[in-house]
């Protein structure tokens, strides 16, 4: 049966407790609610609240106790449930996490799997919209993981779990209930999936646009209909994972196509296509006919509510297909 | 519910209403001898720091040798330490090898960490001592998650998490024992109020007399106790941690002290009167202590000089382990990021060379 991406979540958490018991999961709304989007539905009546704490209202503590139980042992399973309000577990995430095991000569480590909800498109405004991704895939020490398939979205939270890094798992909420997503998804160890290589969403030889999250969606669209007006094929980078960036993956596909578009969701300067773009840059040039394009959020602190102004700050097919065309007809 | 303990050290090894045992005479020994060797080792420490012997910077406890001796002293292999910048003596408390703690001091390959932390920031996993960040009152919250594995294991390990004045001024601190208190978590709250946090006093980080008196707005207990005053510290501390070991939750307890030095080797601490550094010196613990065993018949001149005579070989031969240890290789840098190694992703960045 086809599930939704948000279930895909539920099943990858509920799997992973019931196969290791040192799993659990931690955050507001997590436990009798079931999770403010509904992720851990079900996992509190069948687990436990020992196993499915509903926290205190405090994203800091949610993060670093995780880390303190990950020390001694257990698998945590944290949640944020905004992006936007991760804030106060900076110290936790870039202080602590990130440099636990690098400060203690390998000898202490810390195994979370923080799940964070981010995105905009749905007119949350300024606090429930925002993608904060970049500020942690600049972070050594911290795995950044960003599924955009149902499949990927199960498996790729199991496989993090059973990683022995701090991983942090950006889920998009525009992706929990698209129905055009839905998919078959595997069970058990079958479901896994690797956490640290890119996906070739597309074949094509034209051009190359490189992405992540729901932005796959809109890169597939612009894919589509450019291919349909100009008769070009467009291969699709589905990056999966933002922290260790899988560059062989990408200059491959340059290599193959010689032209490339990053296409993220984060504004423009600084973001994970600056880094794209540079290594491309450093290790490509010779392969490159054209110059590379960003299409990215402008350079604006955070998303407005208001649909005309949200519209206007998200990238979408149309700003795609015309960057196409801008590479395409260098 | 904040209790104040400034009793006779007389009075406190006595047994109490709430039913403490007595302190046997060879566990007041132990207190005196443990508290002097700390206090040999960071007074060689700071030579060796002005001989520029040892790069980095060093945070002495000098003056507070009570709270890091009374607390730490009976704690377990598998509970866990939660220490800030001024605690590595509680590492040799909790019985690290002092090769491991002096391979730190020196940032030798041989070191815990091999060679990353800076030289007060050492932890030791196989006796659960979490090595320290910089950014001040992080242990705690980590230390709290230890504390809410042990619950989750249901094993009795408590966790103790050091931090001082200053660092109750931070959020992570309040979030920390909110949720010790919610969760009524297996953890000991020790809080050093040595009135200044670097070059502030303790009168700009909060408004009560009493620190211990937050723990009231976390729902369990909160205790100031003397804390040069060993016995004191250490009957305190040793009913938290029973409290802790057998699921009645945390405690906090606020031992009020005094460091002798500046923050770090660095500051020569002129923020301070004179008169005020005199008159806790004059408190000084192991002196207070000296007094104690003295009506105890425990102690004389000759047996301090023995535990010195005893501890100061020691010590040379650690430096000296030390000094000659190795240090690391240079690309030893690219290790412990991940689970997996890096060294060659970050060292062949080299151009693509595609195959066509």
């Amino acid at each position: 049966m086809a599930i939704s991406y948000i279930d895909a979540i539920q099943q990858a958490l509920r799997e992973e407790m019931l196969r290791d018991d040192k799993v659990f999961i931690i955050g507001e709304d997590v436990g009798v609610m079931g999770g403010a989007f509904g992720a851990t539905k079900g996992l509190h009546e069948e687990f436990g609240a020992e196993r499915v704490i509903d926290s205190p209202l405090a994203e800091g503590i949610i993060v670093s106790a995780s880390i303190g139980a990950a020390m001694a042992g257990l698998r945590p399973v944290p949640e944020i449930q905004f992006a936007d309000f991760i804030t106060p577990a900076m110290d936790a995430l870039t202080q602590q996490a990130a440099k636990l095991r690098y400060r203690s000569g390998g000898s202490q480590t810390c195994p979370i799997t923080l799940r964070v909800c981010y995105g905009g498109g749905t007119g949350g405004g300024l606090y429930h919209s925002q993608t904060n991704t970049t500020w942690f895939a600049h972070e050594p020490g911290l795995i950044v993981v960003a599924p955009a398939t149902v499949a990927d979205a199960k498996g790729m939270l199991k496989a993090a779990i059973r990683q022995d890094d701090p991983v942090m798992y950006f889920e998009h909420k525009k992706l929990y209930r698209t129905p055009s997503i839905k998919s078959d998804v595997e069970e058990g160890d079958a479901a896994l999936r690797d956490l640290f290589k890119c996906a070739i969403r597309r074949e094509g030889k034209d051009a190359t646009i490189v992405t992540y999250g729901y932005m796959l969606i809109v890169a597939q669209q612009a894919a589509e209909q450019i291919e349909h007006e100009l008769g070009v094929s467009i291969e699709i980078v589905d990056l999966r994972v933002l922290n260790p960036l899988d560059s062989e993956t990408i200059l491959e596909s340059v290599a193959k196509t010689h032209r490339l578009l990053v296409l993220q969701e984060d504004h423009r300067t600084l973001g994970i296509g600056s880094e794209i773009s540079a290594i491309v840059a450093e290790r490509a040039f010779d392969c490159l006919d054209a110059p590379i394009l960003r299409v990215a959020a402008p350079d604006v602190p955070a998303i407005p509510a208001s649909e005309p102004l949200e519209s206007f700050y998200m990238p979408n097919v149309e700003k795609t297909v015309e960057a196409l065309k801008r590479i395409l007809q260098y | 519910m904040a209790t104040k303990v400034r009793e006779q050290a007389a009075e406190a090894a006595a047994p109490s209403k709430n039913g403490s045992s007595l302190i046997s005479d060879e566990k007041l020994k132990q207190l005196y001898s443990t508290m002097v060797k700390c206090r040999v080792l960071e007074e060689r420490i700071r030579i060796l720091k002005k001989q520029a012997r040892f790069k980095g910077n060093y945070y002495a406890a000098v003056g507070q040798e009570a709270t890091e001796v009374g607390t730490t002293i009976d704690l377990r292999d598998e509970d866990t330490i939660a220490p800030s910048h001024r605690d590595f003596i509680a590492n040799y408390i909790k019985g690290v090898p002092l090769n491991a703690m002096l391979s730190q001091i020196y940032m030798r390959s041989t070191s815990p960490d091999k060679g990353r932390s800076s030289p007060a920031h050492c932890g030791y996993a196989p006796l659960n001592i979490i090595t320290p960040a910089s950014t001040i009152a992080a242990q705690l919250n980590i230390g709290t998650g230890v504390a809410l594995a042990n619950k989750m294991k249901k094993n009795d390990n408590v966790v103790v998490a050091f931090s001082g004045e200053g660092s109750t001024s931070l959020g992570f601190w309040h979030e920390a024992l909110n949720f010790a208190g919610v969760q009524q978590l297996p953890i000991v709250y020790i809080c050093q109020n040595n009135l200044w946090a670097e070059s502030v006093n303790v009168k700009l980080q909060t408004r009560v007399e009493d620190i211990s008196t937050k723990a009231q707005g976390y729902g369990f207990p909160g205790i100031t106790v003397d804390g040069n005053d060993v016995v004191a510290v250490y009957r305190v501390a040793q009913e938290a941690i029973q409290r802790a070991r057998s699921g009645g939750g945390p405690t906090l307890i606020e031992c009020k002290t005094y460091r002798w030095y500046g923050h770090s080797e660095i500051d020569p601490a002129k923020y301070r009167q004179p008169e005020e550094v005199e008159e806790w010196k004059a408190k000084d613990p192991i002196a207070a202590m000296e007094r104690y065993l003295t009506g105890k018949r425990l102690f004389t001149p000759e047996y301090k000089q023995q535990i010195i005579d005893e501890f100061n070989p020691q010590l040379d031969a650690a430096i000296d382990f030390a000094e000659k240890a190795p240090l690391p290789e240079p690309i030893e840098a690219l290790d412990h990021v991940y689970s997996f190694d890096i060294r060659d992703r970050e060292l062949h960045r080299t151009a693509y060379h595609p195959k066509y």
